[in-house]
């Protein structure tokens, strides 16, 4: 769907029209899911974030400006709700990205997947989390999220060349860490 | 070019951002760089192996909570404007209760068809241009989404949902046979009468089909209630299907048929023939 279409989209639900939120929830809310649940490896905390992030949308209606893209300024709102779910679980226990993959619901192995495929996963999870969390997010906007350098540039409020070289890192450390794994279970 | 130009170029290479000038000299860079080769491959083995994460999908619940809360704001809103320009009337949330349903799941179920018919009002209210495949497809989602709740409805414990099940049917347009036979199966099953003369309202309303037609006929000899039996001929007598004469007649020749259901059909046979 056209970014211009959600963008109409959202000026009208910003004039009035609320129950058109439900078009852009229709259309985003599957990637925005995954895009979390790569983050906290958790499907309840996930969904609680996704649900958190429209709320928001609809509080901060009145700001939305129909030049900025509706998708850079949904990951903008789904970034700050992030962050205060890190901040609360900070508060919380710590537990590490692996460990809460290991937990979330809906990763047990597929019936008929290869243990290929099951290792090769498990392994990339354990390698995502020794990415810092900045990394790790500009890292999946850029490879899941469709969106280009420039919006990420504008929705972490730096320079496209920036977020370049953030992703270049976070490959480079991310390609490592797991030639390293792979090394450690093979050997 | 060196080595550092060549990796702020990686990334795009990557991604297919670049153009097919600097893929070339790129690949003519690692063809003999073998450090900016290895820079490479490692960054591939990292955007290939991100995409065994699979894309999931999450629980029914998500998109419940989700239409709840729109509902909920979108309430408070009306509210708000009602409370403003229409002060001393009839809210319209005391005009709905009477045939809202009175348990959370249908509740749900009726709210996301309201909304979808809300989304699609608002959509055809305001069109403009490069948004008709949008509307069609909206379209063909708001009929789905209305059987769907319907049949979701018509299949609850609770009359008063199965009322808005009907209710719900009634608004459908073009019913799919699925809907037919639940609306078919509420008018010859349910044990409560007054879902069953709500069953016939909703079929009178696909009276030009001729599926209908056959099936209202068929269930004027499987009716018990002179309630249901009334409201049948009066539909039939009034859609002039002829093809009820043989079944008034048979009602008529029952000696235990109750005497005003008796003289609607002599009436319905009447107008038929």
């Amino acid at each position: 769907m056209a970014p211009h279409d959600d963008s109409l989209i959202m000026t009208d639900v910003r004039e009035g029209e609320v129950e058109k939120l439900a078009i852009l929830f229709e259309r985003h809310h599957l990637p925005l899911y995954n895009f979390f649940l790569r983050l906290t490896g958790n499907g309840a905390a996930s969904e609680d974030l996704v649900q958190d992030v429209f709320v928001r949308i609809l509080k901060y209606r009145s700001t939305y400006q129909a030049q900025s893209p509706f998708a850079v300024w949904m990951y903008q709102i789904a970034r700050n709700a992030h962050i205060d779910f890190l901040r609360k679980r900070r508060d919380k226990d710590t537990v590490p990205l692996d460990d809460q993959w290991a937990e979330a619901a809906g990763h047990e192995p597929q019936p008929g997947e290869a243990l290929e495929t099951q290792r090769d996963r498990a392994l990339i999870r354990k390698a995502l989390d020794s990415l810092p969390e900045n990394k790790r997010e500009i890292l999946f906007l850029s490879r899941f999220q469709n969106l280009k350098y420039r919006d990420i540039a504008k929705l972490q409020g730096c320079s496209e060349g920036a977020v370049k070289t953030i992703v270049h890192r976070a490959l480079k450390d991310l390609g490592r860490a797991y030639a390293a794994l792979q090394e450690g279970v093979t050997s | 070019m060196n080595c550092r130009n060549i990796q702020e170029r990686l990334v795009d290479y990557l991604t297919g951002d670049d153009d097919p000038v600097a893929r070339n000299e790129i690949q003519e860079h690692v063809g003999s760089c073998a450090a900016c080769r290895e820079e490479l491959e490692t960054m591939t083995l990292a955007w290939t192996k991100l995409g065994v994460l699979p894309e999931q999908k999450p629980g029914p619940a998500l998109r419940t909570r989700f239409y709840t809360m729109l509902e909920t704001y979108k309430g408070r809103m009306d509210e708000e404007a009602a409370g403003t320009e229409r002060r001393g009337r009839v809210r319209l949330a005391d005009r709905f209760a009477a045939w809202w349903p009175k348990t959370p799941a249908p509740q749900m179920a009726l709210s996301a068809l309201l909304l979808a018919a809300g989304v699609m009002a608002g959509i055809l209210l305001k069109p403009g241009p490069g948004r008709s495949v949008a509307i069609a497809r909206l379209e063909a989602e708001v009929r789905d989404m209305r059987q769907q709740v319907s049949l979701s409805l018509l299949d609850r414990a609770s009359p008063s949902d199965r009322l808005s099940g009907l209710s719900a049917a009634s608004q459908v347009r073009d019913p799919n046979p699925r809907t037919l036979e639940a609306l078919f199966k509420a008018l010859d099953e349910d044990s409560n009468t007054n879902v069953r003369l709500a069953a016939v309202d909703a079929l009178y309303l696909f009276r030009d089909d001729a599926r209908v037609r056959e099936g209202l006929v068929g269930s004027l000899t499987r009716q018990t209630s002179p309630l249901v039996q009334v409201a049948l001929i009066n539909l039939l007598a009034d859609i002039k299907e002829t093809r009820a004469a043989e079944a008034l007649k048979s009602l008529i020749a029952d000696r235990e048929l109750r005497p005003e259901v008796r003289q609607k059909a002599e009436w319905g046979l009447r107008k038929l023939i």
